[in-house]
């Protein structure tokens, strides 16, 4: 039986991330998301195995069915196939009443317990680089069930302090002293849940709930475990790893570029060799 | 007719004082008032206060001209066309700017409260985060706290006193001067119709003390009131109105034109440095007026631009690579 996975030569590091991504969808669920790649990867969960996701996008389209691929959350495109477009009232105020399962986030660096940076570079009363800002990254990361985050790896971002939190992992910061707590301790009856997996370009991390410590799940096609600890500043726990990430099938590389991104607006397509 | 609402481009910038706390209608690269905020630029206003739900290019040119001292909201940025807001960043950096950091639901829900006319809202977002780390108030570091405009505190945390569910935060209303809207259509007597996404334009409207609203076209009053139930914004709650077509141009406008992505990549390319800015400024801003400047931009750039009418966005124009 021929594998309908395709082979390395067919796929590029974006296409893996997007399946990834896509995976984390699980059908019936209402799935929070951002510009770019979460896009893509949501909307190939909608049209494979999650054909009952709900989707929303921040600025207010409510259970969106995009016809082309929006290029942000407030594009003209959100709105024809949708249940309602509205405004951010309605977008967030869903998600703090605790109806949003899931929801995909970015970050320039993240610690391991999950806590993000989206807002400066250095010290934050005299940054090396001010960064875009917080947007809707701690909202959604605080009103969901889980949180998965898509990020560039590379050594300086996975670091032990992140220069800033902009967005609450598993041990976070108790206010005004700063001593750091369990998440669940400071959430009350607010708590849900938090980040769930981290989707780098080397492999799939995922949490341990309790102690909040990421750890290893899958390492992308060509990095080994070592290879991946090597590449974070923090300790990185590689004792349960999985497996390798899986590649994409031949029938997602289809929808996602001749479907869901044909305009290569977010995802490049390889070229055949 | 003496209680026209109807101003120019010129007369709406004026009412904008130095000094003033401002927002704006729109999301992120969408629907921002863009004609005016050149006009700003152009009579070099000074000493804003930007208090936005979230930033976009409207606030990298006015930040990048020097007209804001005081940026407070979440997120600046072009989206896909410029990853960070580049002008905002190097003031940042040079200390030529204050920002007050807060998370993008906390925005909206002062400017929620300030609609309402309370004077805080309550939410559990960004708990444990370094948005209420006390050490990072920047207006209460710069003295600035002084419930008047500007709360006493950034803000304030309590137990939930009714059902005991536990650690709550409390964001001061938005309290803003003005509220300068762009919008797809607007009556004589000020009723808005918003198509596509309202974003969080009603609460902004409504926050502000003063409202001006920028439409692509006036229409008649009764116009609107056939289908009153479609209309987004009450007549009563704008105070100034103006006709300006393309004027969200860079940023885009459901039902009429797509963004223009060429042209915020460029600006986010060439505005790295203050000289870069400034060049910018000289090309597309000084020495035009809103006519001068569709002239330049030229028909068959608009065009790609336009919308079609029966998808409310643009199928000419170019988006990807």
């Amino acid at each position: 039986m021929t594998s309908n996975y395709a082979n390395p030569e067919e796929f590029g590091l974006a296409d893996l991330l997007c399946c990834a991504a896509s995976r984390e969808v699980q059908n019936n669920e209402i799935v929070f998301a951002g510009t770019g790649l979460p896009m893509v990867a949501i909307m190939l969960a909608q049209k494979t195995h999650a054909p009952n996701l709900k989707l929303i996008f921040e600025a207010g389209t409510l259970d969106g069915r995009p016809p082309e691929i929006p290029t942000s959350v407030g594009d003209a495109r959100c709105e024809m196939g949708a249940s309602r477009a509205s405004g951010l009232y309605d977008a967030f105020s869903i998600a703090q009443r605790g109806y949003v399962d899931l929801g995909f986030l970015g970050g320039a660096e993240v610690d391991e317990y999950g806590n993000v940076n989206t807002t400066c570079i250095g010290d934050y009363l005299a940054p090396e680089l001010r960064l875009t800002g917080s947007g809707g990254n701690p909202d959604i990361n605080s009103f969901a069930r889980r949180t998965v985050f898509i990020m560039v790896h590379e050594k300086r971002r996975f670091t032990p302090n992140v220069s800033y939190i902009t967005s609450p992992g598993w041990r976070v910061k108790r206010w005004p002293g700063g001593e750091i707590v369990h998440r669940r301790e400071l959430y009350g009856a607010a708590f849900r849940g938090g980040p769930a997996a981290v989707i780098s370009t080397a492999g799939v991390f995922r949490f341990d709930t309790e102690s909040g410590r990421i750890y290893l799940d899958t390492c992308h096609p060509g990095k080994s475990p070592e290879e991946i600890r090597e590449m974070c500043h923090f300790d990185l726990d590689i004792s349960r790893v999985s497996g390798e990430t899986l590649p994409p099938t031949r029938e997602e590389l289809r929808l996602i570029h001749e479907v869901l991104d044909p305009e290569q607006i977010f995802i490049p397509r390889v070229k055949k060799p | 007719m003496s209680n026209s609402k109807r101003i120019t481009l010129q007369q709406a910038a004026e009412i904008v004082t130095n000094g003033s706390s401002l927002t704006f209608s729109g999301f992120t690269i969408w629907r921002r008032p863009m004609a005016l905020v050149y006009e700003l630029i152009r009579q070099k206003r000074k000493g804003l206060h930007l208090i936005e739900v979230n930033g976009g290019p409207q606030t990298e040119f006015l930040v990048g001209a020097g007209c804001v001292d005081i940026w407070e909201s979440c997120w600046v940025g072009h989206e896909l066309y410029g990853k960070y807001g580049a002008n905002l960043s190097r003031k940042v950096g040079n200390k030529e700017i204050l920002v007050e950091d807060y998370s993008h639901a906390e925005m909206l829900f002062r400017f929620a409260a300030a609609a309402s006319g309370a004077p805080y809202a309550v939410t559990q977002t960004s708990l444990g985060t370094d948005i209420h780390n006390p050490e990072y108030d920047t207006l209460g570091r710069a003295g600035l706290r002084d419930g008047q405009r500007i709360a006493r505190h950034k803000y304030q945390f309590t137990d939930d006193p009714f059902y005991g569910a536990g650690a709550q935060v409390l964001v001061p209303a938005a309290k803003v001067d003005v509220a300068l809207m762009c919008v797809q259509q607007v009556g004589e007597e000020g009723t808005v119709r918003v198509n596509g996404q309202y974003y969080s334009d009603p609460e902004a409207a409504r926050a502000a003390d003063l409202t001006i609203v920028m439409a692509e076209e006036i229409v008649p009053e009764e116009y609107l009131r056939r289908e009153s139930d479609r209309n987004t914004i009450t007549s009563f709650e704008v105070d100034h109105i103006l006709e300006c077509p393309f004027g969200a141009h860079p940023t885009g406008m459901f039902g009429r034109y797509d963004v223009d992505g060429a042209f915020l990549k460029d600006f986010y390319g060439r505005t790295r440095t203050q000289e870069g800015y400034d060049e910018f400024a000289r090309e597309w801003i000084f020495g035009l007026d809103h006519m001068g400047y569709l002239e330049k931009l030229g028909w068959p750039r608009m065009l790609s631009l336009k919308a079609n009418t029966a998808l409310n966005y643009s199928t000419g124009v170019k988006r990807g690579q």
